[in-house]
């Protein structure tokens, strides 16, 4: 039954159909599908409609294998618009019969509505198709867009690829600008000797980019167009050719931006090389040392080594090479300074400077009956009596000064530069002009030219006989002898007055031999300094008269600096084996040595033994010493 | 969920457009472009839906279908070519998009129907169209609705073309499914009606914007 009743409608479809006007289009025409080609001879059919603008179109027909058709008027375009239920099949409006076109132009063409394709031939027979029916709509195909275009957008940094901006028209019948037609686009392109179409994205817009071309290579670009939401597509547009050659600046650029990389490394290299070679000069170009601390007369080493002794020694202007002693003042400070004294009954040491001119003074009074006083150059002095401390001596007394300085000056290191130099400390060693110190500053002077005034003494007292007693600088390392020692405990609070003690004490001492007596002087007048020691000289005591040289004046010739100055007269030189030599200098003596106890010896005794009537003075030689001055341990390497 | 979600789509839009049009704010140039792109959008939707049913018609050889003036929107008087088209008044064009738009609101919902049960192996994808296709609609309606208050009494007139199909297209397969192309291809001819219409009337309002066409 409902099988029957599926039947029986589809027959009465069937019948409705055919006997009303035709139906719609089949879907496969009306949508452009593939036409299911009937089986049958191949009759006259209607090949293609085709509407350019949906304004009007143009229908193509063939005869098929009906030969004896195909000539022109033998068969006979109809169609039927079915607008209306009235409507008629009507013959073409316009034949163009070279192409067995009818072509439908626009009074005659209306969108929307169906139309329908008829044959029909001379005798009457009709050639219909249901599938030859259409709205005009549907089977348009607009036309290529116009002035395809094409600019360069960017190059790829490698240089290799591009990509290209597409421009176009539209079709001018399409009359976009009236909204008549909606079209999108689709653009293809290949290479030159490619088979295959590239096919970009339909879009609306007139104009694509293309991404990714390739540089060197041709590219083929066509267009096509068609109705927005429709299928047909229209024609293609005739193809442009796009090309980019390489770019020659694109691949120098890079080639370049390397260079300057690389040569901004290695310049930047070389500027380091230069700073970390040159390092040191560019230091001091740029960061000057600061000057060293310098004194004149001292040896840097001498800071360094960080002896204090013998610095302050120095410093405090008892130095051969003598620091100018700039303030005089400075030694009014200094308990432990002495001055010469002039006589024995005197023996007030510990004068302070402005006592020296008077001493100097009587010094000099005492020039010729008394020992000369020898300015060692030493700021402290302790005048002890004159007294010879039983030092045995071996030493002739009357060794001029002047000679025995001499020699000595020759044979210290660190001499003055020129022989005179003797004669300079002889000059110098009266230096009056600083009237507390003459002989400190005759230290002064002598630094200039001496330099190292480690020769000198201060005398300290004078005997007598004539004999000076001469005094260590303070600080003086005084070559460890164990006089030294000895002197020491002498000195400390040794007075003036106890100076004997000391002079006992040198007798069994070797500082007997001791040509130079130095006191250390104690606090006070006798400022006992824990750093002044005592040469095994006679201390204060006004010493050990045997001892000593007796420096004859021999003011004669031996002082041209005392004649220069008065404030000095000729050393005397402790008797020691020196003694020779001080007789010949007559104005200083050179000190030899210094003990243990910071005492200057003009003649240090050898250590072991008794004062050998040899004048042991250890004028050996001298080991490198630093310049400037000697020390003890280098003043017995001093030889005559 | 997503009928319910064009729903709220469609009211959001309404909302704005209601305030908007009340503001005056939004020129009739936009709304046009907005309403242009919706029949855009309707248009090639039908379009789809219809090569997918027919890329899986049954090739019953010969395909029997009701002629297009059987199509209940047929009587509407629109111009037919684009002389016409062009001379057509702005009002008047909006009024008749509105007419057919409004003429297929209840064929979609037929169609949605059958659409459920259609014997067609594409019927999901079929389905799921044809639910966007009353979505759109119904926005495009609104949108037009907005814009016709804008545009003088005579773009308010909208004439009447009662679908008379019923929910039923068919009761066998086959006629289930000519009804069901039938249908489509009304509906398709008649969206190319609003859309082009609508673009005639973007057109004509972009005079200066030659890029809006």
């Amino acid at each position: 039954m409902a099988a029957l009743s599926s039947s029986s409608n589809l027959l009465l479809l069937l019948l409705m159909s055919s006997l009303d006007w035709l139906s719609t289009p089949g879907s496969a025409f009306f949508m452009g599908r593939h036409r299911v080609t009937s089986p049958a001879p191949l009759e006259p059919h209607i090949t293609e409609c085709i509407s350019r603008d949906q304004t009007t179109f143009q229908c193509w027909w063939s005869p098929g294998n009906f030969h004896n058709l195909s000539s022109p008027g033998s068969l006979r375009l109809f169609y039927i618009r079915k607008d209306s239920p009235t409507s008629e099949w009507k013959e073409c409006p316009e034949y163009v019969h070279s192409n067995r076109e009818c072509f439908f132009d626009v009074p005659h063409t209306s969108i929307w509505i169906t139309y329908c394709m008829q044959l029909r031939s001379q005798n009457n027979i009709t050639y219909y198709n249901e599938e030859d029916c259409f709205h005009v709509e549907n089977i348009v195909r607009p036309d290529p867009p116009l002035s395809l275009n094409w600019t360069l957008l960017n190059i790829s940094p490698s240089g290799l690829n591009y990509d290209v901006m597409v421009n176009w028209e539209p079709p001018p019948s399409a009359d976009v600008r009236a909204g008549w037609m909606r079209l999108e686009y689709e653009i293809q392109y290949r290479a030159r000797n490619a088979t295959k179409w590239e096919a970009l994205e339909m879009q609306p817009q007139t104009q694509q980019t293309i991404f990714g071309l390739h540089t060197g290579k041709e590219y083929e670009v066509h267009i096509r167009c068609r109705m927005l939401a429709f299928i047909k597509f229209g024609e293609f547009s005739d193809s442009i050719f796009i090309q980019v050659t390489e770019v020659p600046s694109k691949e120098a650029s890079f080639p370049l931006t390397l260079v300057l990389v690389f040569g901004i490394v290695g310049i930047l290299i070389l500027v380091m090389l230069i700073v970390v070679s040159q390092q040191q000069r560019l230091m001091m170009i740029l960061l000057p040392p600061v000057p060293a601390p310098k004194i004149k007369g001292i040896d840097a080493e001498l800071l360094k080594k960080g002896n204090l002794d013998e610095l302050n020694f120095i410093l405090s202007g008892g130095g051969m090479g003598g620091l100018p002693t700039y303030a005089t003042d400075f030694y009014q400070d200094e308990p432990w300074v002495e001055f010469i004294e002039v006589d024995a009954e005197d023996a007030d040491t510990g004068e302070k400077e402005d006592n020296q001119g008077s001493d100097i003074q009587r010094l000099l009074d005492l020039t010729q009956p008394v020992s000369h006083h020898m300015n060692i150059g030493f700021s402290n002095t302790v005048s002890f009596p004159d007294d010879d401390s039983g030092r045995a001596s071996c030493y002739d007394p009357d060794l001029p000064d002047q000679d025995t300085l001499m020699l000595m000056a020759t044979l210290l290191p660190g001499q003055p530069e020129d022989g005179e130099a003797s004669l300079d400390i002889v000059k110098r060693a009266p230096a009056p002009e600083r009237g507390e110190r003459p002989l400190v500053h005759t230290q002064t002077g002598g630094p200039q030219t001496w330099v190292n005034t480690d020769f000198y003494a201060q005398v300290s007292n004078v005997m007598p006989t004539g004999g000076v007693v001469l005094s260590p600088g303070q600080q003086l390392r005084i070559q460890e002898g164990t006089s030294g020692a000895e002197e020491e405990t002498r000195k400390k609070g040794k007075e003036h007055k106890s100076s004997e003690d000391s002079e006992e004490d040198k007798e069994k001492e070797k500082e007997l031999q001791f040509q130079l007596l130095v006191v250390d002087p104690e606090g006070g007048s006798y400022a006992a300094e824990s750093n002044a020691r005592q040469v095994g000289a006679p201390p204060s005591s006004p010493m050990p008269g045997g001892g000593y040289q007796t420096i004859h004046p021999q003011p004669a010739e031996t002082k041209p600096a005392a004649a220069a100055e008065d404030n000095l007269s000729p050393y005397i030189l402790p008797d020691s084996p020196q003694s020779q030599f001080f007789a010949r200098v007559a104005d200083y003596t050179v000190v030899q040595e210094v003990d243990n106890q910071h005492s200057l010896l003009l003649n240090p005794p050898p250590r072991q033994s008794p004062p050998p009537c040899l004048p042991q003075h250890p004028l050996k030689a001298l080991p490198a010493m630093p310049m400037g001055y000697i020390t003890p341990d280098l003043l017995g390497n001093l030889s005559p | 969920m997503a009928h319910s979600r064009g729903t709220n789509g469609s009211k959001l839009f309404m909302i704005v457009l209601y305030m908007v049009a009340a503001c005056g704010a939004i020129p009739i140039r936009d709304l046009l472009d907005r309403a242009s792109q919706g029949s855009d959008k309707l248009h090639s939707l039908s379009t789809t839906l219809t090569q997918d049913l027919d890329s899986h018609f049954p090739s019953t050889g010969r395909v029997i279908m009701p002629r297009p003036s059987m199509c209940h929107t047929s009587s509407l008087q629109t111009p037919n070519d684009k002389e016409q088209a062009l001379q057509v008044s702005e009002s008047d064009l909006l009024s008749l998009a509105r007419s057919l738009l409004q003429a297929w609101e209840d064929p979609l919902v037929a169609l949605s129907t059958s659409a459920n049960t259609l014997p067609h192996p594409a019927q999901g994808a079929i389905f799921n169209k044809i639910q966007e296709l009353q979505e759109h609609s119904k926005s495009l309606g609104d949108g037009l609705n907005v814009l016709s208050g804008k545009m003088g009494p005579g773009a308010q007139t909208i004439s009447l073309l009662p679908y008379m199909g019923g929910n039923e297209i068919g009761q066998d397969r086959i006629s289930q499914l000519i009804n069901f192309n039938f249908l489509l291809s009304c509906f398709r001819r008649d969206s190319h009606k609003i859309d082009s219409f609508l673009k005639i009337l973007r057109c004509r309002a972009a005079e200066m914007l030659p890029e809006m066409c």
